[in-house]
């Protein structure tokens, strides 16, 4: 034993007193001595829980060593007393036990004998204290479940997103107020139901289904639309698994899409709203100035003709924008995005080639093609990738002069459809390199002055080539030329 | 005789160049400014070719359009549509698209160049 042990030892005459003290001293024991009961009992008053054991003599002048048992009983229950039994009665020591006394020792004893009481009764108590110990960390641990148990609870209740959890046998056993608005249900009703009674969903309750099926497969989620009424929820059902992997059951959580379905419409009206209003009166104006221009509006000077095709080059590049604005916003509202069809990257590319030949030869440029044979498809929208090819060759073609090169080349890489359009043209510097995808970015120098645009059509590009979970690339050196590399992930050749 | 042209368009300003613009050229010009007025027109003036606006917003080109071609008195005069859209990216052909499945005889861009339409109108008066 480590601990000191505290001891006090209640009896009137010294020669016991000091015995105990000298024997038990030697057991790491600090011993506390008392003459008389009442001296005794005012030392566990000051202190009820400041000794461990207490010899306490039955037989003294005085408060008698019974009446300090019941005062020491009352004031602290736990302490344990060893009453020393002067005449060896059997009669008072059992008396003593009967009021809660721990154990006896009859006089006169042995310092083993003292020992060995005084041990034991030390002993139980370090092993109460223990006990107690435990007894208190379990019932912590416990309050500290239910405090994690509650605060989970409150998080999920509180989620706008819904909840759905079931067990193995496919029982609802956590659901929150958010899936009971999505899936239409009445919460308390539908705690302990199998899912397929509560929820009428057939596409949900496959998806659970499946997710609990034993054998382990790749497919981790399964995440789908479900139509409930008129709203769109979007279900993600996993398993649940314990740490050997055994399958415990299901969770489901669904996010309403209505919101956001309702403010895609809006903001394709407003786009569509905008075309019209800002297209007509700038197409209105070119159209006056075209009139003027050609005359049949009277005769005209050649400095009014030379201010008018001014005018008309203005507003065009003004038309250019707005057209550009609303193609941004429709990619970025994923709305021009959704005519994806199975198709030949190629094919696209061939047809944007044919139609730029007269304009390179006007220009007197060199536009070849080099496309690898039998390239394999991809899924995507021909109209915009039209787009990307077009702007990306006539960028190349305006940006290069009269006896340069521009090249096309198509091949397979990796999983990937591989597009170059590279020229030989005044090239890029470093530090317009890295913003030439940025919005309304246009390089601007000596030599890109004449040049018209709006500074949208590689962000365009870009924003293009991504929601086709591709990437577009960059390479440069001022003066000899660029390129610009577009991968396409392509889907399996069949 | 001067050939006879409807141009339906609610923009006044578009149906003032694109009339002074055939007048020039010496047809004879009629104008509606809406797609209910242009049918109308259509069915009692007897045009020999109409150049017809998409946006309107009583009745579009494309419905002005059908219901002509749907009526076999008027199926064979020539309708020309104007598209808002300029050719930047492809939404052009989209549009152009969506006017051939309206069974119009062709199109033009808005804003006008005044050679091409009269070239375009010329085509279809004298298939």
């Amino acid at each position: 034993m480590n601990e000191v042990s505290k001891i006090l030892v209640i009896d009137d005459e010294a020669v016991m007193r000091d015995g105990c003290c000298r024997i038990l001293a030697r057991e790491q024991c600090e011993v506390v001595t008392a003459a008389n009961g009442e001296e005794g009992l005012a030392a566990i008053q000051r202190d009820p829980h400041g000794f461990e054991v207490v010899l306490l003599d039955l037989k003294m002048p005085g408060m008698s060593g019974m009446e300090v048992l019941e005062a020491t009983r009352e004031l602290n229950p736990a302490l344990l007393i060893v009453v020393i039994t002067g005449y060896a009665t059997v009669d008072s020591a059992v008396e003593a036990m009967k009021k809660g006394a721990y154990d006896f020792i009859p006089k006169p004893f042995t310092p083993d004998q003292l020992r060995l009481v005084v041990n034991r009764a030390v002993e139980k108590r370090r092993l109460e204290l223990e006990t107690q110990r435990l007894k208190a960390e379990a019932a912590r641990s416990l309050r500290d479940v239910a405090t994690e148990k509650s605060k989970v609870k409150t998080i999920i209740t509180c989620m706008a997103d819904g909840v759905l959890v079931t067990d193995r046998e496919g029982r609802i056993v956590l659901t929150n107020p958010a899936a009971g608005r999505m899936l239409g249900l009445r919460l308390d009703a539908c705690l302990e139901k199998p899912l397929h009674e509560a929820i009428a969903d057939e596409k949900l309750n496959e998806a659970v289904q499946e997710v609990m099926q034993p054998e382990d497969r790749d497919v981790a989620t399964i995440s789908q639309d479900l139509q409930i009424g008129d709203s769109l929820i979007r279900a993600h059902t996993a398993a649940v698994k314990s740490e050997e992997g055994e399958q415990l059951g299901a969770v489901t959580v669904l996010e309403d899409m209505t919101y956001l379905l309702e403010l895609d419409r809006m903001r394709a009206d407003f786009i569509a709203m905008v075309s019209h209003e800002l297209r007509s009166p700038i197409s209105a104006v070119e159209q006056n100035i075209n009139l003027i221009l050609k005359g049949l509006a009277g005769q005209t000077t050649e400095k009014q003709r030379h201010l008018l095709s001014r005018a008309k080059e203005r507003s065009r590049g003004l038309l250019d924008l707005v057209s550009d604005l609303l193609e941004m916003s429709k990619i970025d509202a994923g709305i021009a995005l959704q005519r994806k069809e199975r198709l030949q990257v190629e094919e696209v590319v061939n047809k944007v080639v044919e139609l730029m030949e007269g304009e390179a030869q006007a220009k007197g440029i060199a536009l070849h093609r080099e496309i690898a044979p039998s390239l394999a498809p991809v899924l995507g929208d021909r109209d915009n990738l039209e787009g990307v090819f077009t702007n990306l060759v006539s960028n190349a073609m305006k940006y290069t002069p009269t006896g340069g090169e521009v090249r096309v080349e198509m091949e397979h890489e990796g999983d990937y459809v591989k597009t170059v359009v590279a020229d030989t043209g005044i090239g890029i510097s470093k530090e317009d390199l890295a913003r030439i995808f940025d919005k309304f970015y246009r390089v601007k120098s000596e030599k890109t002055r004449g040049i018209v645009g709006t500074g949208l059509g590689l962000s365009i590009v870009k924003s293009i080539v991504e929601a086709h979970f591709g990437s577009i690339t960059v390479e440069s050196e001022e003066g000899k030329g660029t390129a610009f590399t577009v991968l396409l992930p392509h889907l399996p050749a069949s | 005789m001067a050939k006879k042209i409807l141009i339906v368009d609610d923009d006044p300003d578009l149906v003032e160049a694109v009339s002074t613009i055939l007048e020039s050229k010496g047809y004879e010009v009629s104008a509606a400014y809406g797609g209910i007025e242009g049918l109308e027109k259509a069915k009692t003036e007897n045009p020999d070719l109409i150049v017809l606006d998409i946006m309107m917003p009583d009745k579009d080109g494309y419905v002005v359009c059908k219901e002509l071609k749907a009526d076999p008195k008027y199926r064979s005069i020539p309708v020309l549509l104007l598209t808002a859209v300029v050719s930047k990216l492809s939404t052009t052909r989209y549009t152009q698209q969506m006017g051939m499945e309206t069974e119009a005889d062709d199109y033009v861009d808005k804003p006008v160049e005044p050679e091409e339409l009269v070239r375009r109108i010329e085509a279809l008066l004298s298939r």
